[in-house]
């Protein structure tokens, strides 16, 4: 079961059981754990291989034990997501623990990705537990509804969950290459039914300076 | 999942949002209802409803950057948003506060301003670095932790300020042992013999009121433009020189402590 300990650290309590975590996230345990490295992200052969060729990498280890296990990264927030049978997408990146029983995969983000600068590529987690995901900054978590779409800003956007449309809007106009561009030249439009996390801060991305 | 009930995160959709208030301490979220707002390029992360962001520069926005935006030089580095909806605003993680300005001024570091209402013309400050902000009206700025507010007669440190109000005599202070004889002369400059690091600071004095962040990180200067070479203003020192760095330390943007300066080169 996880469960934080402040806004920075994730204590898992198991009995038994087993979570995939991102290599080196350990900051401590207590009872008795086995740490394994998880080659391909425990994704198989198959996920391994679309892994690499895609470059959505992510070195993951799985924690089994008895005992309560704590997580941290580079003193980022956590932030908690509970998923029951729906997908989650989330950078690997920013992916800190999921439950064992969750399916980890990589699906194609197309053009959001390569405006966020990480790739074209992001992962997914889905079944029914639980994931913990870092963000620079508390995330703020919002709701997607039909009659309210989201438009969100690319290198704010950490992760999404639920049935949501994704696509991609540009607001690039001739102004752009007068150097009056808007500032907000590529924006993530999310519509249908989900929450969407975004983060207080903004990745370096291509379109930063537009 | 077992174990996990209601103690999930907080959801927001565009009806729980507040109103031109802050959504965490890192979050701001401004209600756009046909008036719009200047804001820092590159701020906003998410928005709900039907906003549209121009630059400054845009023909139709003329008129409106006439009566509230005194700064050609740094336009480009701002974008109205208009239309109406919720949308939310953060800067790196820094913490965010909206503040009131009720017919009065406030000068503020040009990195630590992210949005403000037109009802406020912005101006170039004369020091170096810091934007003013004129009028009644709301405006929303970053530090790094918690804001202090103070009252002169005050000292303080080059990187932690953020900001004044209604003060009139923003100065530079040395403490005295620092900058005077052949040693203390040397020590400025290469630091050798020790240096406290805090033997420059800023000084305040009249009515008016001081803001401090509680961390002496700085936002990354945004450029507020270079200002006319004329006779008279300040800002404009030529060429600066090699051995400006202060005590081992380098010279942070926004720092006003050069040696050029202090010597009137």
């Amino acid at each position: 079961m996880f469960r934080l300990q402040g806004n920075k650290v994730l204590a898992v309590d198991m009995t038994g059981d087993a979570v995939k975590a991102k290599n080196g996230s350990m900051v401590a345990y207590d009872g008795r754990m086995a740490f394994k490295k998880l080659t391909g992200g425990g994704e198989g052969l198959r996920g391994m291989v679309t892994r690499r060729l895609t470059g959505e990498q992510m070195t993951v280890m799985e924690v089994k034990g008895h005992g309560t296990c704590w997580f941290a990264d580079r003193a980022s927030e956590i932030n908690l997501v509970s998923l029951r049978g729906d997908r989650l997408f989330v950078e690997s990146s920013n992916l800190l623990a999921a439950d064992a029983g969750l399916r980890t995969g990589t699906t194609f983000t197309g053009l959001r990705g390569a405006s966020q600068g990480n790739g074209l590529f992001t992962t997914t987690v889905e079944g029914h537990g639980q994931a913990a995901i870092t963000s620079d900054g508390p995330a703020v978590v919002l709701r997607v509804a039909p009659e309210y779409p989201l438009i969100v800003d690319p290198g704010a956007y950490i992760a999404h969950q639920g049935n949501v449309r994704q696509s991609f809007q540009s607001g690039v106009t001739f102004r752009t290459f007068l150097g009056e561009g808007g500032g907000e030249a590529f924006q993530i439009r999310f519509e249908g039914d989900g929450l969407v996390y975004v983060q207080p801060s903004e990745r370096n991305t291509i379109a930063g300076d537009l | 999942m077992s174990g996990y009930g209601g103690a999930g995160p907080v959801v927001h959709d565009p009806t729980t949002l507040p109103a031109d208030d802050n959504v965490t301490k890192y979050t701001f979220c401004v209600e756009l209802k046909g008036s719009p707002w200047f804001l820092q390029k590159g701020k906003m992360i998410a928005y709900y409803g039907a906003i549209e962001f121009n630059g400054v520069g845009h023909g139709r926005l003329d008129r409106l950057v006439r009566t509230s935006f005194h700064s050609p030089l740094h336009a480009s580095d701002w974008v109205v948003a208009e239309g109406s909806g919720r949308m939310l605003l953060a800067d790196r993680a820094f913490d965010v506060n909206s503040y009131d300005l009720d017919d009065g001024n406030l000068t503020i570091r040009s990195g630590n301003l992210l949005a403000f209402q037109p009802s406020l013309a912005l101006k170039q400050s004369i020091v170096p670095g810091f934007l003013t902000l004129i009028g009644t009206g709301k405006f929303v700025a970053a530090s790094n932790g918690p804001v202090v507010f103070l009252e002169p007669p005050i000292r303080v440190d080059p990187q932690a300020l953020v900001g004044w109000a209604d003060c009139p005599s923003p100065c530079h202070h040395y403490d005295h042992g620092y900058l005077t004889g052949v040693m203390g002369g040397l020590r400025a400059m290469t630091g050798l013999g020790g240096a406290s690091g805090e033997e420059h600071q800023f000084e305040f004095v009249g009515a008016g009121t001081v803001l401090l962040q509680s961390s002496e990180t700085l936002m990354p200067e945004q450029d507020t433009g270079v200002v006319p070479a004329e006779p008279g203003v300040p800002g404009r020192t030529g060429t600066p020189a090699g051995h400006g760095a202060q005590a081992g330390a380098p010279r942070l943007p926004g720092q006003l402590g050069d040696l050029q300066r202090r010597f009137g080169l």
